[in-house]
């Protein structure tokens, strides 16, 4: 136990080392810190279109949904090979899932009820794909490594050894004068906005999907109540208003979906440059831990939301707003 | 005034909207805890309507939050 221990103060000591070499380094060689420049939507890698159709260009995004893919798909393969094996007890990463999917069903049952069976899949699909993206920002080298173009207000260019690199001769007065940047190979594909609206729109259809099997036609009455208009003066109205409301709520339901997912993890991405730039040592390793654990809790957020939506769904909301009046 | 500067000015305005989605989380949050201390049996399904409603609040903040990027770096 205590020779485990000394162990970790000798990496700690070792990695702490590391760091001020670097950044000391760093400032004696004038090497300053970069802010890249911001690129909303994926930049593309190449100006052909892929398979030769129009405006569909090979983005930065789209490699790190194919990246995102290749993990999850990696994941089934490890995991069910794990189950085949024979064994009680799951250890390594199949544990580990089989540990976060035990945790989302637990959710599920808690909420679905008797829908668990049919809602759960959608839950653990999009929480995992989710979060294999979230994470996927977080290997270094994504968003740093790339092809170099032209940029006007970009930085000048340097050889390093056999790496070409962007480079900040600037001058004390703060201005730059390059004229290059980078476009990386791979972004996390949950900074682009149409993987979010994607992923929003499927969510949002299968919660209309979910309620249609359960009540069949009459889910219809919950956006178009007109069952108590006429028994009941003034509160059939306001009910037929409410299913109005129910209606723009679903439409809603897309555009939270989408931005919540976007914002918060181009938000995070900008922040770990902006940390980046201004403090170059330390600093970065914090909002880093911080990055990871917002990439869990918003695929789970997304995840979570689809499942409690659609056990709204097949519940059935006339049913009860007749019992409460 | 130059458009840079008012962009840069009006990037930050948006951003206000975030003191309400603070707030908000700030009061769903103390409710679940306080539930859960009372009633810690209780504390799985406090937790998720805790994080349900806190995702809910906290979207408001990233609306802010699009509308001051697409400020920034789109328009």
């Amino acid at each position: 136990m205590k020779r485990v221990w000394a162990r970790w103060v000798v990496l700690a000591a070792i990695i702490l080392g590391l760091f001020l070499f670097t950044g000391f380094f760093g400032i004696g060689l004038g090497i300053k810190p970069i802010m890249p420049h911001v690129y909303l939507p994926g930049e593309k890698l190449s100006e052909t279109p892929l398979f030769g159709i129009a405006g569909l260009y090979p983005t930065n995004t789209l490699v790190g949904l194919l990246l995102a893919d290749i993990v999850v798909i990696l994941i089934a393969i490890g995991v069910s090979r794990g189950v085949k094996s024979g064994k009680t007890v799951l250890t390594g990463i199949s544990g580990a899932v089989e540990a976060l999917l035990e945790m989302l069903h637990g959710i599920t049952e808690g909420t679905a009820g008797k829908w668990t069976k049919q809602i759960f899949p959608w839950f653990a699909t999009i929480t995992l794909l989710v979060l294999a993206a979230n994470w996927s920002g977080l290997i270094p080298g994504n968003e740093t490594v790339g092809l170099i173009h032209h940029y006007d207000h970009g930085y000048d260019l340097k050889q390093v050894g056999p790496i070409t690199t962007i480079w900040d001769e600037g001058t004390d007065d703060g201005e730059h004068h390059g004229e290059y940047a980078i476009v990386p190979f791979l972004r996390p594909v949950s900074t682009d906005l149409n993987f979010t609206f994607a992923l929003a729109i499927v969510a949002v259809v299968m919660i209309q999907v979910f309620g249609f099997r359960s009540q069949g036609l009459g889910y219809l009455t919950k956006f178009w109540n007109t069952k108590t208009l006429f028994s009941k003066p003034i509160f059939g109205v306001i009910d037929f208003g409410v299913g109005i409301l129910e209606l723009v709520s679903e439409i809603s339901k897309v555009l939270s979906f989408a931005f919540r997912l976007f914002g918060n993890m181009f938000a995070g991405a900008v922040l770990l440059f902006v940390i980046g730039s201004l403090v170059p040592v330390f600093a970065q390793s914090m909002f880093y831990l911080l990055e990871f654990f917002i990439g869990l809790i918003q695929a789970i957020v997304f995840g979570m939301l689809t499942m409690v939506f659609m056990s709204q769904a097949t519940q059935g909301h006339g049913e009860h707003h007749e019992e409460a009046h | 005034m130059e458009a840079e500067a008012a962009k840069l000015i009006g990037a930050g305005l948006a951003m206000i909207g975030a003191i309400g989605a603070g707030a908000g989380i700030g009061v769903v949050t103390s409710g679940a805890v306080q539930a859960m201390s009372r009633n810690p049996e209780m504390t799985g399904t406090i937790q998720t309507n805790m994080i349900l409603g806190i995702a809910f609040a906290e979207a408001v903040a990233i609306y802010c939050l699009v509308v001051s990027l697409l400020i920034l770096f789109v328009f």
